[in-house]
């Protein structure tokens, strides 16, 4: 029972000349919330399509719940369920009508947890496929894929359109589902969704996993930032230890690595401090440097930018 | 700002980009005309075969409900008249049809109408843009279909007028699918409504030219209109402003519909469904979304049964009153049992390739489900893909095998009522023996679909080459083994003596080929990729 849920290694596809995936190592161990991070087009849904028996790989291996997700396709979708991040409903099929027929074709649905959910998530089953709103779309999926039992969910962008009290209310009913012993691999591009939920995150870029760990992992590589104003301008030298350094008269902006703080405001310290502020480390900046390329230069050019992502 | 700001620069980006969907449309069309004057003196050189071709096609009044009536066939120019004029309008009213719809409520749908309507555009651009589309690709499908005759060979005024003929029904089949579009709530609602009524009024014309039907039944309906342009016959202009001046009305009621309506919706307001639903199975989603097509394929298999079995009633009228069948009668060639009996097998097998249709439609249902992403949250159930694909093969045949019995047995027990010597078991067998042909033509969509989606006209195919061999073949003199190519040459004539069924047992094996190669195919490609 110990083996992960999901196992890809070295996983590569292309569409023609376009390399969708090269090279992807995911690992999802049983019972945890796994966070898959990556800015649009980077090839999240391709890397879930061929989990799910979509697509086939060109190269690589993929196993899904300990068997090969092309070959035993109709094995392992029994044990999931999966939302699109693009929901497409049947036009004149009713919410409620999709859901169950969803539901059966995975092998049944709870009736309890659709009832709760289509009330929590205050979603009118009555209403026909193409009356829906995109939001509403998102959420008949979510309510087909939460109602049944199974041991895995695939959720690709699950909240696109979702408002934010829908999204809490999301965030509540994943919670419930992994606290029955229920695997996620939950794709996003919104790294708050994925900050309060995931137990490990990935993050790929340009179909290749450029970062994997836990989120304190991922926040010990992050660096703070510090804003001070000084009496006397420091010489360069002396600013080794810091990053990003910008000078503006006697105000500091630079960062630093988040072990070395003490340091550094001892560092300052000689020259006279009238103003400090030090930031935490933010996921969303060590995101920002794994989407962006080429960090330190960026921020160094544009410190507004650096601001803003440091928010 | 007027109700038609940015139609022009709208119009400029769907020529640019949805102009090219017409051009299948202009080149069969072209073809269509071309190839007669082509071919006509070569296969037909002298007036005694030309003569002796009326006499045959006189003597199956069946071809005369498709093509209409054959005014003079002694000159390459009438023949080609005869041969294209009804079907060259049929197609450019369709490629006109599927313009507008897309452009308006395809669009709609689709979410880009919704885009292109928050920008700075008129309430009725979007409308206009799409009739100007349809009305600029059916014009150039006239002249290109004109000029291109010509070149090959045709007289100069009879081949522009039946090209001017081609961009009038164009054009007022544009008309009908912008109303159309008004109308149905959603745009396979739209394309239906505007294709029901070409189909209604082109069997109508057929119907009323074949039973020589009093003129007012030629001349209240706009495809008769057509045909009494007459090229190469008399080339009446005229009755072309008569088309130009029912567009216009037909565009003028569009955009006042359009004025009135909402956006996205239609004049039918949908109402509030079940909230639980009782499908469990690929199949019963596979019945449930061609539900809508399958009443109304049924309806339409059922008046096509009536329209044909009325034709059927007044057969013994139709060749007594045809002086070359006459002679071939009196010659003892053949009797008149066989030349009805190979009527019923025309007739039938005419019903049977249109029937066929719907499961073509079928077919890229499944496609069109793939593109929307709906095939993909089924498939990640436990649903095998054989099993998804399976089920909608299993309605792309079943439900055309139900049209064609249901026609049959409408046909049956019209003409075994009449005194034309026929029995009701003789009809529907006959229908029956129809089926196999109609199950290979789908199952050329089944393996296209599920092996190179991406060419989904390929999946049309079957239907065009049984349509093209089945009833341009015979006239043409083609060799058995190119005629040979279409199913339904294949299908025995009950009626004969000695009828051969062995042809349905091989063509049955190449349908179940064609379903092999489908499902493998779809087992194996990579889902929901152009």
């Amino acid at each position: 029972m110990n083996e992960p849920v999901v196992e890809v290694a070295g996983l590569t596809k292309s569409f023609g000349r376009f390399q969708a995936l090269r090279g992807v190592d995911l690992t999802v161990a049983r019972g945890q919330v796994h966070g898959f991070l990556g800015p649009n087009g980077a090839g999240k849904s391709t890397t879930i399509r061929v989990l799910l028996g979509l697509l086939k790989a060109d190269g690589g291996t993929a196993r899904l719940l300990g068997g090969d997700p092309w070959r035993d396709v109709v094995a392992l979708h029994r044990r999931l369920a999966y939302v699109p991040g693009d929901v497409s409903l049947w036009p004149s099929m009713t919410g409620g009508e999709a859901i169950d027929l969803l539901g059966r074709l995975r092998g049944g649905l709870d009736e309890t947890r659709r009832k709760d959910h289509l009330e929590r998530f205050e979603l009118d089953p009555t209403k026909r496929g193409r009356q829906y709103s995109k939001g509403n779309r998102q959420k008949v999926a979510i309510v087909a894929a939460l109602a049944s039992d199974v041991e895995l969910l695939v959720l690709d962008e699950p909240t696109s359109g979702l408002d934010p009290l829908m999204e809490h209310v999301f965030q509540d009913v994943i919670g419930e589902a992994k606290a029955r012993g229920v695997s996620v691999l939950l794709s996003s591009h919104i790294l708050a969704e994925v900050e309060s939920l995931a137990d490990r995150l990935s993050i790929i870029r340009d179909g290749r996993i450029v970062q994997e760990g836990t989120l304190a992992d991922l926040r010990g590589q992050t660096r703070t930032a510090i804003r001070a104003t000084l009496d006397r301008v420091p010489d360069a030298s002396v600013l080794a230890a810091f990053r990003d350094v910008r000078l503006d008269g006697p105000r500091l902006s630079a960062t630093v690595e988040s072990a070395r703080i003490g340091e550094a405001v001892q560092t300052l310290g000689a020259y006279g401090i009238t103003g400090l502020t030090v930031e935490p480390p933010s996921l969303e900046s060590l995101f920002l440097r794994l989407y962006g390329g080429e960090p330190e230069q960026r921020t160094a050019e544009h410190p507004r930018h650096a601001r803003h992502g440091g928010a | 700002m007027s109700a038609v700001t940015g139609a022009p620069v709208l119009l400029r980006a769907e020529l640019r980009h949805d102009g090219r969907s017409f051009a299948p449309w202009i080149l069969i069309t072209t073809a269509l005309s071309a190839s007669s004057v082509l071919v006509y003196p070569w296969i037909f050189p002298d007036v005694s075969d030309r003569l002796a071709l009326s006499t045959a096609i006189g003597a199956n009044p069946a071809l005369g409900l498709i093509f209409g009536p054959a005014f003079d066939l002694t000159t390459t120019d009438g023949f080609n008249a005869w041969r294209s004029l009804a079907l060259g309008g049929f197609l450019a009213g369709l490629g006109a049809i599927f313009a507008v719809t897309r452009a308006t409520r395809g669009q709609e749908d689709s979410g880009q109408a919704e885009l292109l309507a928050s920008g700075v555009l008129g309430r009725s651009a979007r409308l206009l843009s799409g009739v100007g589309l349809a009305l600029v690709g059916s014009l150039l499908l006239g002249v290109v279909a004109g000029v291109v005759t010509g070149l090959c060979g045709g007289g100069w005024p009879a081949s522009m007028l039946l090209g001017a003929s081609f961009t009038a029904t164009g054009w007022m089949f544009s008309g009908v699918a912008a109303v159309a579009a008004q109308l149905g709530g959603d745009p396979r609602t739209a394309s239906s409504i505007a294709v029901g009524a070409l189909g209604v009024l082109f069997v109508l014309r057929g119907f009323a030219y074949s039973l020589q039907g009093p003129d007012w039944t030629v001349w209240a309906n706009p495809l008769g209109w057509m045909t009494e342009t007459r090229p190469a016959n008399g080339d009446d202009w005229w009755p072309l402003l008569l088309a130009v001046a029912l567009t216009i009305l037909l565009l003028v009621v569009a955009f006042v519909l359009q004025a009135r309506r909402d956006f996205g919706q239609g004049a039918i307001a949908p109402r509030p469904g079940p909230a639980r639903g009782r499908m469990r199975s690929p199949l019963a989603l596979a019945v449930r979304i061609n539900r809508g097509p399958v009443l109304t394929w049924a309806i339409a298999a059922l008046a096509l049964g009536s329209v044909f079995g009325y034709f059927a009633r007044s057969i013994s009228s139709v060749l007594e009153s045809n002086d070359a069948v006459q002679q071939i009668l009196a010659a003892g060639a053949a009797s008149q049992d066989d030349l009805i009996s190979a009527f019923l097998v025309t007739i039938l097998s005419l019903a049977g390739i249109i029937l066929a249709i719907p499961g073509v439609q079928t077919m890229l249902k499944v496609r069109g489900e793939e593109l929307n992403d709906r095939v993909e949250p089924v498939i990640a159930t436990r649903v095998a893909r054989s099993r998804y694909y399976g089920a909608n093969a299993l309605v792309a045949f079943l439900a055309p095998t139900v049209y064609v019995l249901l026609a049959g047995v409408v046909l049956a027990a019209l003409a075994s009522t009449a005194d034309i010597g026929v029995g009701f078991g003789q009809v529907l067998l006959q229908a029956i023996a129809t089926v196999p042909a109609v199950w290979t033509v789908i199952g050329v969509s089944v393996a296209v679909v599920g092996v190179r989606p991406a060419v989904g006209l390929a999946a049309w195919l079957g239907v065009l080459a049984a349509f093209v061999l089945t009833l341009l073949g015979p006239t043409f003199k083609l060799w058995d083994w190119v005629l040979a190519i279409s199913p339904f040459w294949h299908v025995p004539d009950v009626g004969a003596d000695s009828p051969d069924s062995w042809g349905l047992l091989w063509i049955s094996l190449v349908t179940a080929l064609l379903v092999g190669v489908g499902v493998a195919g779809f087992r194996r490609r990579d889902l929901a990729r152009q």
